[in-house]
């Protein structure tokens, strides 16, 4: 057995197949990024521990993610924003966790997407547990995994064909879904549409939709399809508002009692989704209802002239342009109306 | 720390450049390996290091005492203090939410109502591994068949030796400690072949257990659905296949990595899917376990010694203390007790209807061995019995009406892997990796290699935890 032999073969091959695969995947226009994963949002939620009262915080679903960008943020308000918001997640339990376990007095920005913030308060909710989930983990995340996360870092910025995320997308490349975009027949039906990646993420969490979701309307369409998929999922489980309002109203009596500051914020929707919001979750109903109740700042896009004529691309989000200047007009807003306080003139 | 994350290849690279450099004497290489194992083991939680460093102490300690102590009374008295110890960690951090449920449930039984809530306690990573393997010290001292370890620091990193620390194998003291002795360095063909092994271990667990596997068993065991046959079979030998890719994953990796330091680990798995018969199952599959329950448990029960009742209690005792061994849950225990049943009537069957084993019908026994086993393994992988039950009866009754929640393509995966799994159990039941790779062009044994570390890396395993640490 002439193992040194074996060793050198294997690891001429290895390279020049780690290589290729490599190029392959350039050539096909995709290209290195960083993962949304737990790990990401731990380290944003660990700022939290050392926060001040002038830190902001972005609670939400991926409409905080997309439309508030924390540069133009920082710029207005001189502040930078700790982004905490989870696709597809409704924020009351992370706003239950930084009220019931935290002792943050600064603001809190909640982002209200009817559909997810009213949904359920059942914790095995898809909606809920996804949130969950990142939040044990940031109680119980080890040592090893920390170390593994920042070794990762520059990996995943380096090579295009590490693109995976905990999200699932059609589009990772790790062997899994490879596999799993494999179909044969329709034993089960059609199932979830195509869900491919359509926003970037870096290291502070900043998201922006990438410009193919803008451009290519082909393209933003399969996102729209997906959207179909939920919207229908989501008909035959109607709204929970009184226990959803009635859960996140407690924790806000809790916040503000200690000094904290909360803002409800609702970013724009619009074609089909924003129709099945109004017919489903009518903002007089829900909104308007939430903003009496909770009794603090809100701002709703379609209340200022400045927020309210943006178009989303695929129905739910801001193409990364007009994220940038919906977050500077929106920042602007609320400084004027004393909601944020400037930490400079503190 | 996992074998299959980033952080641990660094760790590795570390330590294997520390080990053969020459800053170090053999002691001092030791302390690095120990202080290293600590490290490793306390990335998951440092403050559960002190149990391993009370275990450690404890068994130091009543072993010394046992090899100077001539009172009978006195020695058996150290010997149970070791037991208390080690046990004690057991049944409190393992077994203590279970014995409190089933204790509520006792007494709401019996007409007292009584309440408790769980404790919720940690499990402390790799407990079940690192126990057994002390009190086997103390035990094989007390039994007058070993010797104490020379000095502390060898006994401390028999204890704590991180390739085997967390998941076995289960090494006994007169393998291991005696390594420790005499300074070791691998040779260039060891410290390659044990790189071979960690790379063979991390295709088994990344490649085959997480990316092909787990999916398909995590989307049947817990759909909470009465499944189709087909779902129902495809999910069962998918968990069939990922628990022995997965922990046979780990130990070939700790085999590989324990290598490449010039130490050697027995082996772990032996082909156990090409068995013929439910006790060459136990020889063959986590072998450092079925024999620590032979010898420790089984034959002080009295073993075949004594009639045929007391054999089939022993035996039947050893595999129900097996099942829980796993875990704390009666799902466990039944797992084990079908095991025991199995062996009872195999016993059986060899007393009362003994044939001989031929190439043509031994595949076929190898078969329905391997069927029966991947029964046992819905009771091991449900979370309860009505899971089990449900996915029982889809098997029995090939429940045609069943929801289907796969599909065809991931159906054909698993069967396809699950048959390949199983002839290469069978071709390989009387051989090993080494000798055929020693049979094998050097030119083929490098492409395979270099195939399963691509597939290694494009598998990108998110770092999944390895099943048998939860034991």
């Amino acid at each position: 057995m002439n193992l040194k032999r074996s060793f050198i073969i294997a690891v001429i091959l290895s390279l020049l197949a780690i290589g290729s695969w490599e190029m392959y995947w350039r050539s096909q226009d995709y290209y290195p990024g960083l993962e949304d994963d737990k790990e990401l949002w731990a380290i944003q939620r660990a700022k939290l521990e050392n926060a001040s009262n002038d830190d902001v915080v972005l609670l939400g679903s991926s409409r905080v993610l997309f439309d508030l960008q924390l540069n133009e943020w920082e710029q207005v308000t001189s502040r930078r924003p700790i982004q905490l918001a989870a696709a597809g997640t409704t924020p009351l339990p992370l706003f239950h966790d930084l009220a019931q376990n935290s002792d943050f007095a600064g603001t809190i920005i909640v982002g209200v997407t009817p559909g997810l913030f009213f949904s359920t308060t059942y914790p095995m909710a898809m909606f809920w547990n996804r949130l969950q989930i990142r939040i044990d983990y940031y109680y119980k995340r080890t040592y090893a995994q920390r170390l593994n996360h920042k070794i990762s870092v520059p990996l995943q910025n380096n090579l295009a064909f590490l693109t995976s995320d905990e999200e699932d997308w059609t589009d990772d490349l790790n062997l899994k879904t490879l596999l799993k975009n494999i179909r044969i027949g329709n034993r089960i039906g059609p199932g979830m549409p195509p869900f491919y990646r359509f926003q970037d993420i870096y290291s502070d969490r900043n998201v922006l939709m990438k410009n193919k979701t803008a451009t290519d309307t082909a393209f933003a369409n399969t996102i729209k399809r997906v959207w179909g998929f939920y919207g229908e999922l989501m008909q035959a489980h109607p709204p929970e508002k009184d226990a959803t309002m009635a859960f996140f109203l407690e924790d806000a009596k809790k916040f503000k009692a200690r000094g904290g500051n909360l803002i409800l914020v609702r970013c724009p929707s619009t074609g089909a989704i924003r129709k099945g919001e109004n017919m489903g979750l009518p903002r007089t109903d829900f909104w308007n209802d939430l903003v009496t109740e909770a009794s603090v700042p809100a701002y709703h896009f379609e209340d200022y002239d400045q927020l309210k004529n943006f178009d989303c691309p695929e129905w739910s989000h801001l193409s990364a342009a007009d994220a940038r200047i919906f977050t500077t007009e929106l920042a602007t807003i609320m400084m004027k109306d004393g909601a944020l306080s400037n930490p400079k003139s503190n | 720390m996992l074998f299959n994350s980033l952080s641990f290849i660094v760790f590795l690279i570390i330590i294997l450049i520390l080990y053969y450099s020459k800053l170090f004497n053999w002691t001092n290489k030791k302390r690095m390996l120990l202080l290293a194992s600590y490290v490793f083991y306390g990335l998951w939680n440092p403050p559960l290091i002190l149990l391993l460093w009370i275990s450690t102490m404890v068994d130091w300690t009543a072993g010394n005492k046992l090899v100077k102590e001539e009172n009978q009374k006195k020695r058996k008295m150290w010997l149970l203090l070791s037991l208390f110890v080690n046990l004690g960690f057991l049944a409190f951090f393992k077994y203590g939410d279970f014995l409190l449920e089933n204790f509520v449930v006792l007494m709401n039984a019996l007409g007292v109502d009584f309440q408790a809530r769980p404790m919720d306690i940690i499990l402390p990573m790799g407990i079940s591994f690192y126990t057994f393997q002390t009190m086997s010290y103390t035990i094989d001292i007390y039994k007058k068949k070993i010797k104490p370890a020379k000095t502390f620091l060898d006994f401390a990193l028999y204890v704590t030796f991180f390739p085997q620390l967390v998941a076995g194998p289960i090494v006994r003291a007169k393998e291991l400690i005696s390594q420790f002795y005499e300074p070791k360095k691998a040779t260039i063909n060891q410290f390659i072949w044990g790189l071979f092994s960690l790379t063979l271990g991390l295709f088994m667990k990344v490649v085959m257990a997480d990316t092909l596997l787990s999916s398909t068993s995590d989307d049947v065991f817990d759909s909470g659905k009465v499944l189709h046959f087909w779902d129902t079979l495809a999910g069962t030998l998918a968990f069939s296949g990922q628990i022995f890719f997965d922990f046979a994953g780990y130990s070939t990796c700790a085999i590989g990595i324990a290598l490449m330091l010039g130490i050697v680990l027995p082996d772990n798995f032996n082909y156990p899917y090409a068995s013929i018969g439910f006790s060459e199952f136990w020889k063959r599959w986590h072998i450092s376990l079925s024999t620590w329950l032979k010898d420790y448990v089984y034959i002080p029960l009295g073993g075949n010694r004594h009639g045929i009742l007391r054999t089939y209690s022993a035996l039947m005792i050893t595999m129900l203390l097996g099942g829980l061994w796993h875990g704390a849950s009666w799902t466990f225990v039944v797992w084990g007790a079908l095991h025991g049943f199995y062996l009872l009537l195999e016993r059986t069957q060899k007393k009362y209807l003994p044939f001989k084993i031929t190439a043509t019908n031994g595949f076929f026994l190898a078969i329905t061995t391997w069927a029966c086993i991947n029964t046992t393994w819905v009771f091991f992988r449900a979370k309860d019995f009505i899971t089990a039950k449900n996915m029982i009866a889809s098997l029995l009754f090939l429940n045609p009406d069943g929801e289907k929640i796969l599909e065809l393509f991931d159906i054909i995966k698993v069967y396809t892997v699950i048959v390949i799994l199983f002839l290469c159990h069978w071709f390989m039941r009387n051989t090993s990796v080494k000798t055929v790779a020693e049979r094998t062009p050097a030119w083929i044994l490098g492409v395979v290699w270099a195939i399963m570390f691509v597939l290694v890396v494009i598998a990108q395993g998110s770092g999944e935890q390895f099943i048998y640490f939860q034991f």
